[in-house]
Protein backbone atom coordinates (compact mmCIF):
# COMPACT_ATOMS: atom_id res chain seq x y z
CA UNK A 1 0.00 0.00 0.00
CA UNK A 2 1.32 3.25 -1.23
CA UNK A 3 1.56 6.28 1.42
CA UNK A 4 -1.25 7.74 -0.94
CA UNK A 5 -3.64 5.20 -0.29
CA UNK A 6 -2.88 5.06 3.29
CA UNK A 7 -3.82 8.68 3.51
CA UNK A 8 -7.13 7.89 1.53
CA UNK A 9 -7.76 5.46 3.82
CA UNK A 10 -7.62 7.68 6.74
CA UNK A 11 -9.86 10.26 5.41
CA UNK A 12 -12.39 7.40 4.41
CA UNK A 13 -12.30 5.76 8.30
CA UNK A 14 -12.64 9.50 10.03
CA UNK A 15 -15.69 10.26 7.73
CA UNK A 16 -17.02 7.63 7.54
CA UNK A 17 -16.66 7.29 11.74
CA UNK A 18 -18.07 11.22 12.19
CA UNK A 19 -20.54 10.31 9.66
CA UNK A 20 -21.86 7.91 12.02
CA UNK A 21 -21.11 9.55 15.25
CA UNK A 22 -23.80 12.37 13.70
CA UNK A 23 -27.07 10.66 14.58
CA UNK A 24 -26.10 11.18 18.35
CA UNK A 25 -27.11 15.18 17.31
CA UNK A 26 -29.65 13.93 14.51
CA UNK A 27 -30.81 11.69 12.04
CA UNK A 28 -28.93 13.38 8.75
CA UNK A 29 -28.09 11.90 5.51
CA UNK A 30 -24.25 11.62 6.51
CA UNK A 31 -25.32 8.67 9.02
CA UNK A 32 -27.99 7.32 6.64
CA UNK A 33 -25.25 7.36 3.82
CA UNK A 34 -23.12 5.39 6.25
CA UNK A 35 -25.49 3.38 7.85
CA UNK A 36 -26.06 1.72 3.77
CA UNK A 37 -22.47 1.79 3.32
CA UNK A 38 -22.29 -0.75 6.23
CA UNK A 39 -24.92 -2.56 5.09
CA UNK A 40 -23.28 -3.46 1.82
CA UNK A 41 -19.70 -3.38 2.85
CA UNK A 42 -21.29 -6.01 5.35
CA UNK A 43 -22.67 -8.01 2.60
CA UNK A 44 -19.64 -7.96 0.45
CA UNK A 45 -17.63 -8.78 3.09
CA UNK A 46 -19.70 -12.17 3.56
CA UNK A 47 -19.90 -12.73 0.49
CA UNK A 48 -16.35 -12.92 -0.09
CA UNK A 49 -15.92 -15.40 2.20
CA UNK A 50 -18.73 -17.44 0.72
CA UNK A 51 -16.89 -17.30 -2.29
CA UNK A 52 -13.20 -17.79 -1.43
CA UNK A 53 -13.76 -20.23 1.41
CA UNK A 54 -16.43 -21.97 0.94
CA UNK A 55 -17.30 -22.09 -2.72
CA UNK A 56 -13.98 -22.55 -4.11
CA UNK A 57 -12.24 -24.52 -1.99
CA UNK A 58 -15.11 -26.71 -0.56
CA UNK A 59 -17.07 -27.05 -4.25
CA UNK A 60 -15.16 -25.44 -7.09
CA UNK A 61 -12.22 -27.55 -6.31
CA UNK A 62 -13.67 -30.83 -5.20
CA UNK A 63 -15.37 -31.14 -7.89
CA UNK A 64 -12.80 -30.13 -10.91
CA UNK A 65 -10.56 -33.30 -8.86
CA UNK A 66 -13.89 -35.47 -9.94
CA UNK A 67 -15.31 -35.79 -6.21
CA UNK A 68 -18.99 -35.44 -6.90
CA UNK A 69 -20.09 -35.61 -3.46
CA UNK A 70 -20.60 -31.94 -2.72
CA UNK A 71 -23.14 -31.88 -5.83
CA UNK A 72 -25.52 -32.96 -3.29
CA UNK A 73 -25.35 -29.92 -0.66
CA UNK A 74 -24.73 -27.84 -3.34
CA UNK A 75 -28.49 -28.80 -5.15
CA UNK A 76 -29.72 -28.54 -1.49
CA UNK A 77 -27.94 -25.17 -1.16
CA UNK A 78 -29.43 -24.19 -4.59
CA UNK A 79 -32.72 -25.09 -3.43
CA UNK A 80 -33.23 -22.65 -1.01
CA UNK A 81 -33.36 -20.65 -3.48
CA UNK A 82 -36.73 -21.39 -5.12
CA UNK A 83 -37.81 -19.68 -2.20
CA UNK A 84 -37.99 -16.41 -4.91
CA UNK A 85 -40.53 -18.72 -6.99
CA UNK A 86 -43.86 -19.22 -4.94
CA UNK A 87 -44.80 -22.02 -6.89
CA UNK A 88 -41.99 -23.92 -6.54
CA UNK A 89 -40.99 -22.74 -2.85
CA UNK A 90 -42.10 -26.12 -1.32
CA UNK A 91 -38.33 -27.39 -2.72
CA UNK A 92 -36.17 -24.80 -0.53
CA UNK A 93 -38.03 -27.24 2.96
CA UNK A 94 -35.04 -29.87 1.33
CA UNK A 95 -32.32 -27.55 1.97
CA UNK A 96 -33.64 -26.21 5.18
CA UNK A 97 -34.57 -30.02 6.66
CA UNK A 98 -30.77 -30.66 6.08
CA UNK A 99 -29.84 -27.20 8.03
CA UNK A 100 -32.30 -28.14 11.12
CA UNK A 101 -31.81 -31.80 11.39
CA UNK A 102 -28.09 -30.74 11.31
CA UNK A 103 -28.56 -28.48 14.04
CA UNK A 104 -31.00 -29.75 16.34
CA UNK A 105 -28.96 -33.22 16.38
CA UNK A 106 -25.81 -31.59 17.50
CA UNK A 107 -27.35 -29.36 19.43
CA UNK A 108 -28.14 -32.13 21.99
CA UNK A 109 -24.98 -33.93 22.56
CA UNK A 110 -23.15 -30.09 22.65
CA UNK A 111 -26.09 -28.59 25.25
CA UNK A 112 -25.88 -31.44 27.33
CA UNK A 113 -22.48 -31.40 27.83
CA UNK A 114 -21.32 -27.44 27.66
CA UNK A 115 -25.17 -25.98 29.38
CA UNK A 116 -26.17 -28.58 31.81
CA UNK A 117 -23.77 -31.33 32.72
CA UNK A 118 -21.16 -29.45 32.95
CA UNK A 119 -22.72 -26.79 34.89
CA UNK A 120 -24.51 -29.53 37.30
CA UNK A 121 -20.60 -30.51 37.59
CA UNK A 122 -19.32 -27.39 38.49
CA UNK A 123 -22.03 -26.08 41.19
CA UNK A 124 -21.69 -30.10 42.89
CA UNK A 125 -18.10 -30.68 42.52
CA UNK A 126 -16.57 -27.85 44.59
CA UNK A 127 -18.86 -29.87 47.55
CA UNK A 128 -16.99 -33.07 47.66
CA UNK A 129 -13.85 -30.97 47.96
CA UNK A 130 -14.44 -29.21 51.25
CA UNK A 131 -12.17 -31.21 53.33
CA UNK A 132 -9.23 -29.38 51.43
CA UNK A 133 -10.76 -26.17 51.16
CA UNK A 134 -10.43 -22.41 53.07
CA UNK A 135 -13.70 -21.53 55.13
CA UNK A 136 -14.38 -19.12 52.78
CA UNK A 137 -14.49 -21.42 50.11
CA UNK A 138 -16.63 -23.05 51.45
CA UNK A 139 -18.75 -20.14 52.09
CA UNK A 140 -18.65 -19.77 48.07
CA UNK A 141 -19.57 -22.86 46.86
CA UNK A 142 -22.60 -23.41 49.28
CA UNK A 143 -23.66 -20.06 48.18
CA UNK A 144 -23.37 -20.83 44.46
CA UNK A 145 -25.06 -23.93 44.65
CA UNK A 146 -28.07 -22.33 46.74
CA UNK A 147 -28.12 -19.35 44.06
CA UNK A 148 -28.34 -21.78 41.50
CA UNK A 149 -30.94 -23.72 43.39
CA UNK A 150 -33.20 -20.66 43.73
CA UNK A 151 -33.12 -19.34 40.00
CA UNK A 152 -34.12 -22.83 39.09
CA UNK A 153 -36.75 -22.14 41.61
CA UNK A 154 -37.72 -19.25 39.92
CA UNK A 155 -38.18 -20.31 36.47
CA UNK A 156 -40.14 -23.65 38.05
CA UNK A 157 -43.37 -23.05 37.34
CA UNK A 158 -45.33 -26.41 38.04
CA UNK A 159 -45.65 -25.56 41.67
CA UNK A 160 -47.62 -22.20 42.55
CA UNK A 161 -44.98 -19.99 44.40
CA UNK A 162 -46.61 -19.44 47.37
CA UNK A 163 -45.68 -19.22 51.05
CA UNK A 164 -41.90 -20.81 51.51
CA UNK A 165 -41.83 -21.50 48.06
CA UNK A 166 -42.19 -17.83 46.96
CA UNK A 167 -39.22 -16.95 49.46
CA UNK A 168 -36.79 -19.30 47.25
CA UNK A 169 -38.17 -17.89 43.77
CA UNK A 170 -37.89 -14.27 45.46
CA UNK A 171 -33.98 -15.10 46.75
CA UNK A 172 -33.08 -16.48 42.85
CA UNK A 173 -34.43 -13.02 41.52
CA UNK A 174 -31.64 -11.78 43.15
CA UNK A 175 -28.66 -13.78 41.81
CA UNK A 176 -30.28 -13.23 38.86
CA UNK A 177 -30.02 -9.47 38.87
CA UNK A 178 -26.55 -9.70 40.41
CA UNK A 179 -26.22 -11.83 37.17
CA UNK A 180 -28.13 -8.79 34.92
CA UNK A 181 -25.43 -5.99 36.49
CA UNK A 182 -22.45 -7.70 36.33
CA UNK A 183 -23.38 -8.32 32.52
CA UNK A 184 -24.69 -4.94 31.85
CA UNK A 185 -21.47 -3.67 33.69
CA UNK A 186 -19.09 -5.54 31.05
CA UNK A 187 -21.41 -4.79 28.34
CA UNK A 188 -21.28 -1.07 28.97
CA UNK A 189 -16.98 -1.44 29.63
CA UNK A 190 -17.03 -3.60 25.87
CA UNK A 191 -18.24 -0.63 24.16
CA UNK A 192 -16.68 1.98 25.76
CA UNK A 193 -13.68 0.12 25.24
CA UNK A 194 -14.84 0.14 21.19
CA UNK A 195 -15.72 3.75 21.85
CA UNK A 196 -12.06 4.92 22.74
CA UNK A 197 -10.90 2.92 19.35
CA UNK A 198 -12.79 4.56 17.12
CA UNK A 199 -11.59 8.03 19.16
CA UNK A 200 -7.91 6.62 18.95
CA UNK A 201 -8.79 5.68 14.86
CA UNK A 202 -9.98 9.73 14.62
CA UNK A 203 -6.51 11.19 16.77
CA UNK A 204 -4.46 9.29 14.28
CA UNK A 205 -6.27 10.74 11.29
CA UNK A 206 -6.20 14.44 12.39
CA UNK A 207 -1.97 14.19 11.90
CA UNK A 208 -0.30 16.22 9.57
CA UNK A 209 0.48 13.30 7.85
CA UNK A 210 -3.07 12.56 6.83
CA UNK A 211 -3.39 16.15 6.34
CA UNK A 212 -5.72 17.19 9.02
CA UNK A 213 -8.82 14.82 7.92
CA UNK A 214 -10.33 14.44 11.01
CA UNK A 215 -10.60 18.35 11.77
CA UNK A 216 -11.66 19.10 8.23
CA UNK A 217 -14.29 16.66 7.75
CA UNK A 218 -15.94 17.56 11.36
CA UNK A 219 -15.84 21.37 10.26
CA UNK A 220 -17.43 20.47 7.03
CA UNK A 221 -20.22 18.89 9.06
CA UNK A 222 -20.78 21.29 11.58
CA UNK A 223 -21.02 23.98 8.58
CA UNK A 224 -23.38 21.68 6.81
CA UNK A 225 -25.23 21.76 10.13
CA UNK A 226 -25.29 25.77 10.72
CA UNK A 227 -26.23 26.11 7.33
CA UNK A 228 -28.83 23.52 7.23
CA UNK A 229 -30.57 24.59 10.78
CA UNK A 230 -31.23 28.06 8.93
CA UNK A 231 -32.09 27.56 5.59
CA UNK A 232 -32.77 23.86 5.40
CA UNK A 233 -36.27 22.50 5.59
CA UNK A 234 -37.90 21.65 8.67
CA UNK A 235 -39.72 18.44 9.06
CA UNK A 236 -39.31 14.46 9.39
CA UNK A 237 -36.30 13.12 8.04
CA UNK A 238 -36.71 12.17 4.81
CA UNK A 239 -36.04 8.44 4.05
CA UNK A 240 -36.23 5.07 5.57
CA UNK A 241 -33.62 3.68 7.67
CA UNK A 242 -31.84 0.73 6.02
CA UNK A 243 -32.84 -2.77 6.31
CA UNK B 1 -47.48 -34.82 -3.54
CA UNK B 2 -47.65 -34.60 -0.39
CA UNK B 3 -44.95 -37.53 0.04
CA UNK B 4 -42.38 -35.28 -2.09
CA UNK B 5 -43.84 -32.21 -0.33
CA UNK B 6 -43.91 -32.96 3.02
CA UNK B 7 -42.75 -36.55 3.97
CA UNK B 8 -39.32 -36.46 2.36
CA UNK B 9 -38.30 -33.54 4.42
CA UNK B 10 -39.50 -34.77 7.45
CA UNK B 11 -37.43 -38.27 6.76
CA UNK B 12 -34.26 -35.63 5.70
CA UNK B 13 -34.55 -33.92 9.39
CA UNK B 14 -35.33 -37.15 11.20
CA UNK B 15 -32.58 -39.56 9.43
CA UNK B 16 -29.96 -36.23 9.40
CA UNK B 17 -30.94 -35.40 13.05
CA UNK B 18 -30.54 -38.83 14.29
CA UNK B 19 -27.36 -39.91 12.85
CA UNK B 20 -25.80 -36.83 14.03
CA UNK B 21 -26.70 -37.06 17.00
CA UNK B 22 -25.84 -40.75 17.29
CA UNK B 23 -22.28 -40.16 15.63
CA UNK B 24 -21.76 -37.90 18.52
CA UNK B 25 -21.64 -40.86 20.62
CA UNK B 26 -19.93 -43.37 19.04
CA UNK B 27 -16.28 -43.36 19.40
CA UNK B 28 -15.66 -44.86 15.85
CA UNK B 29 -13.66 -43.78 12.83
CA UNK B 30 -16.93 -44.03 10.38
CA UNK B 31 -18.90 -41.49 13.12
CA UNK B 32 -16.31 -39.32 13.07
CA UNK B 33 -15.92 -38.86 9.59
CA UNK B 34 -20.02 -38.48 9.26
CA UNK B 35 -20.04 -35.41 11.45
CA UNK B 36 -16.45 -34.16 9.43
CA UNK B 37 -18.68 -34.94 6.24
CA UNK B 38 -21.97 -33.10 7.55
CA UNK B 39 -19.97 -29.73 9.11
CA UNK B 40 -18.61 -29.39 5.36
CA UNK B 41 -22.02 -30.06 3.73
CA UNK B 42 -23.66 -27.41 6.63
CA UNK B 43 -21.24 -25.18 5.42
CA UNK B 44 -21.89 -25.28 1.54
CA UNK B 45 -25.66 -25.30 2.48
CA UNK B 46 -25.37 -22.24 4.74
CA UNK B 47 -23.37 -20.35 2.28
CA UNK B 48 -26.81 -20.67 -0.26
CA UNK B 49 -28.63 -19.53 2.60
CA UNK B 50 -26.43 -16.59 3.06
CA UNK B 51 -26.87 -15.83 -0.89
CA UNK B 52 -30.67 -16.27 -0.37
CA UNK B 53 -31.05 -13.16 1.99
CA UNK B 54 -28.22 -11.42 -0.24
CA UNK B 55 -30.24 -11.26 -3.56
CA UNK B 56 -33.45 -10.50 -1.35
CA UNK B 57 -31.71 -7.60 0.04
CA UNK B 58 -30.70 -6.84 -3.33
CA UNK B 59 -33.94 -7.14 -4.50
CA UNK B 60 -35.08 -4.69 -2.07
CA UNK B 61 -32.78 -2.15 -2.72
CA UNK B 62 -33.30 -2.62 -6.64
CA UNK B 63 -36.69 -1.99 -6.21
CA UNK B 64 -36.35 1.43 -3.89
CA UNK B 65 -34.13 2.70 -6.79
CA UNK B 66 -36.11 1.69 -9.84
CA UNK B 67 -39.63 2.96 -7.93
CA UNK B 68 -37.62 5.82 -6.79
CA UNK B 69 -39.32 5.76 -3.08
CA UNK B 70 -38.86 8.09 -0.51
CA UNK B 71 -34.51 7.75 0.16
CA UNK B 72 -34.23 5.89 -2.65
CA UNK B 73 -30.79 7.12 -3.29
CA UNK B 74 -29.07 6.18 -0.42
CA UNK B 75 -29.90 2.44 -1.19
CA UNK B 76 -27.42 3.21 -4.28
CA UNK B 77 -24.68 3.53 -1.32
CA UNK B 78 -25.94 -0.15 -0.49
CA UNK B 79 -24.60 -1.34 -4.15
CA UNK B 80 -21.43 0.99 -3.56
CA UNK B 81 -20.71 -0.74 -0.30
CA UNK B 82 -20.99 -3.96 -1.37
CA UNK B 83 -18.46 -3.39 -4.47
CA UNK B 84 -15.78 -1.71 -2.51
CA UNK B 85 -15.63 -4.66 -1.05
CA UNK B 86 -16.11 -7.53 -3.39
CA UNK B 87 -13.87 -5.52 -6.67
CA UNK B 88 -10.82 -5.70 -4.49
CA UNK B 89 -11.15 -9.40 -2.74
CA UNK B 90 -11.92 -10.56 -6.56
CA UNK B 91 -8.58 -8.24 -7.72
CA UNK B 92 -6.95 -9.93 -4.23
CA UNK B 93 -8.38 -13.52 -4.39
CA UNK B 94 -9.97 -12.88 -1.44
CA UNK B 95 -6.56 -12.09 0.86
CA UNK B 96 -6.25 -9.50 2.69
CA UNK B 97 -2.69 -9.34 3.76
CA UNK B 98 0.23 -10.62 2.34
CA UNK B 99 4.00 -10.57 2.90
CA UNK B 100 4.45 -6.92 1.18
CA UNK B 101 1.81 -5.72 4.07
CA UNK B 102 -2.15 -5.05 3.30
CA UNK B 103 -3.75 -5.55 0.05
CA UNK B 104 -6.13 -3.61 -1.55
CA UNK B 105 -8.94 -5.65 0.29
CA UNK B 106 -7.01 -5.44 3.77
CA UNK B 107 -7.45 -1.68 2.80
CA UNK B 108 -11.13 -1.73 2.33
CA UNK B 109 -12.05 -3.86 5.04
CA UNK B 110 -9.90 -1.62 8.07
CA UNK B 111 -11.15 1.75 6.30
CA UNK B 112 -14.60 0.96 5.55
CA UNK B 113 -15.47 -2.12 7.27
CA UNK B 114 -13.63 -1.79 10.25
CA UNK B 115 -14.82 2.05 10.47
CA UNK B 116 -18.32 1.53 10.26
CA UNK B 117 -18.86 -1.31 12.26
CA UNK B 118 -16.72 0.01 14.87
CA UNK B 119 -18.46 3.54 15.45
CA UNK B 120 -22.13 2.14 14.87
CA UNK B 121 -21.12 -0.27 18.31
CA UNK B 122 -19.50 2.51 20.08
CA UNK B 123 -22.59 4.90 19.64
CA UNK B 124 -24.42 2.42 21.47
CA UNK B 125 -22.23 3.36 24.70
CA UNK B 126 -23.97 6.65 24.46
CA UNK B 127 -27.29 5.14 24.11
CA UNK B 128 -26.36 2.74 27.00
CA UNK B 129 -25.39 5.42 29.49
CA UNK B 130 -28.58 7.09 28.70
CA UNK B 131 -30.83 3.55 28.98
CA UNK B 132 -28.66 3.12 32.52
CA UNK B 133 -29.71 6.57 34.39
CA UNK B 134 -33.29 5.14 33.39
CA UNK B 135 -33.42 2.14 34.49
CA UNK B 136 -30.75 2.52 37.64
CA UNK B 137 -33.32 4.54 39.33
CA UNK B 138 -34.03 2.36 42.15
CA UNK B 139 -37.66 1.39 42.70
CA UNK B 140 -37.26 -1.85 44.67
CA UNK B 141 -34.42 -3.80 46.44
CA UNK B 142 -33.65 -5.93 43.34
CA UNK B 143 -33.16 -3.14 41.63
CA UNK B 144 -30.47 -1.75 44.32
CA UNK B 145 -28.66 -4.94 43.93
CA UNK B 146 -28.28 -4.59 39.92
CA UNK B 147 -26.97 -1.45 40.33
CA UNK B 148 -24.80 -1.96 42.95
CA UNK B 149 -23.46 -4.97 40.75
CA UNK B 150 -23.46 -3.15 37.37
CA UNK B 151 -21.26 0.12 39.83
CA UNK B 152 -18.86 -1.98 41.09
CA UNK B 153 -18.32 -3.42 37.96
CA UNK B 154 -17.89 -0.24 36.10
CA UNK B 155 -16.06 1.56 38.52
CA UNK B 156 -13.51 -1.20 39.37
CA UNK B 157 -12.50 -1.15 35.38
CA UNK B 158 -11.40 2.55 35.19
CA UNK B 159 -8.69 3.86 37.06
CA UNK B 160 -10.71 7.04 38.25
CA UNK B 161 -12.72 4.15 40.19
CA UNK B 162 -9.82 2.32 41.53
CA UNK B 163 -8.58 5.64 42.86
CA UNK B 164 -11.71 6.69 44.69
CA UNK B 165 -12.25 2.50 45.94
CA UNK B 166 -8.74 2.45 47.36
CA UNK B 167 -9.43 6.33 49.17
CA UNK B 168 -12.44 5.51 50.02
CA UNK B 169 -12.61 1.76 51.30
CA UNK B 170 -8.52 1.20 51.62
CA UNK B 171 -8.54 0.71 55.02
CA UNK B 172 -10.79 -2.70 54.60
CA UNK B 173 -7.81 -3.71 52.56
CA UNK B 174 -9.71 -5.58 49.98
CA UNK B 175 -8.70 -3.89 46.50
CA UNK B 176 -11.76 -3.38 43.87
CA UNK B 177 -10.62 -6.32 41.68
CA UNK B 178 -10.81 -8.91 44.19
CA UNK B 179 -14.79 -7.55 44.77
CA UNK B 180 -15.13 -7.95 41.08
CA UNK B 181 -13.54 -11.25 40.83
CA UNK B 182 -15.86 -12.42 43.82
CA UNK B 183 -19.31 -11.50 41.90
CA UNK B 184 -18.15 -12.33 38.73
CA UNK B 185 -17.23 -16.16 40.37
CA UNK B 186 -19.76 -16.28 43.06
CA UNK B 187 -23.32 -14.71 42.75
CA UNK B 188 -23.33 -13.90 39.37
CA UNK B 189 -22.18 -17.51 38.33
CA UNK B 190 -25.25 -18.81 40.71
CA UNK B 191 -27.32 -16.52 38.26
CA UNK B 192 -26.17 -17.23 34.87
CA UNK B 193 -25.67 -20.93 35.57
CA UNK B 194 -29.60 -21.31 36.78
CA UNK B 195 -30.20 -19.54 33.30
CA UNK B 196 -27.98 -21.61 31.26
CA UNK B 197 -29.29 -25.09 32.59
CA UNK B 198 -32.78 -23.58 31.83
CA UNK B 199 -31.95 -22.73 28.20
CA UNK B 200 -30.39 -25.98 27.66
CA UNK B 201 -33.71 -27.70 28.70
CA UNK B 202 -35.20 -25.66 26.47
CA UNK B 203 -33.07 -26.18 23.54
CA UNK B 204 -32.67 -29.90 24.10
CA UNK B 205 -36.53 -30.51 24.21
CA UNK B 206 -36.78 -28.06 20.84
CA UNK B 207 -34.29 -30.38 18.80
CA UNK B 208 -36.13 -33.69 19.95
CA UNK B 209 -39.56 -31.57 18.77
CA UNK B 210 -38.01 -30.98 15.69
CA UNK B 211 -36.11 -34.48 14.93
CA UNK B 212 -39.38 -35.97 15.88
CA UNK B 213 -41.22 -34.20 12.94
CA UNK B 214 -43.54 -32.25 16.39
CA UNK B 215 -42.18 -29.02 15.44
CA UNK B 216 -42.34 -28.20 12.14
CA UNK B 217 -43.16 -24.38 11.63
CA UNK B 218 -40.20 -23.89 9.75
CA UNK B 219 -41.87 -25.78 6.78
CA UNK B 220 -43.47 -23.00 6.23
CA UNK B 221 -47.27 -22.97 4.49
CA UNK B 222 -48.02 -25.52 2.18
Amino acid sequence: MSETWMIAGAWLSAGLTIAIFSFLYKDNPFFKIAEHLYLGAGMGWLFQVSVFSVWGPKIWTPVSHGDWLVIIPSLMGISLLTQFIPKLSWISRYGFTFIMGYGSGLAIPATLSTDFMSQILGTVQPLSLMASMSPFAIFNALLVAFGVICVLFYFFFSVEHKGHFQKVSNIGIYFLMVYFGAAFGNTVMARFSLLYGRFDSLYASSSARNFYATQIILAGMVIYFVLHSFFGKKGPAEGEAAH
Amino acid sequence: MKFIKKTIPLLIVFVVGVLSLISYYVPHKTSVNFIELMSKWENIVSAFAFLLGLISLFFSHYHKISRKVDGWGYSIFVFIGFFAIIIPAILNHGKSMTAAGPTSLGWAYSSIYTALSGTMFAVLAFYIVSTAYRSFRIKSKQAFVLFVAAFVLILGKVPLGQIIWTSVLGWTHVTVSTVIDWIMTVPAVAGKRGIMIGIAIGAIVTSFKIIFGIERQYLGKD
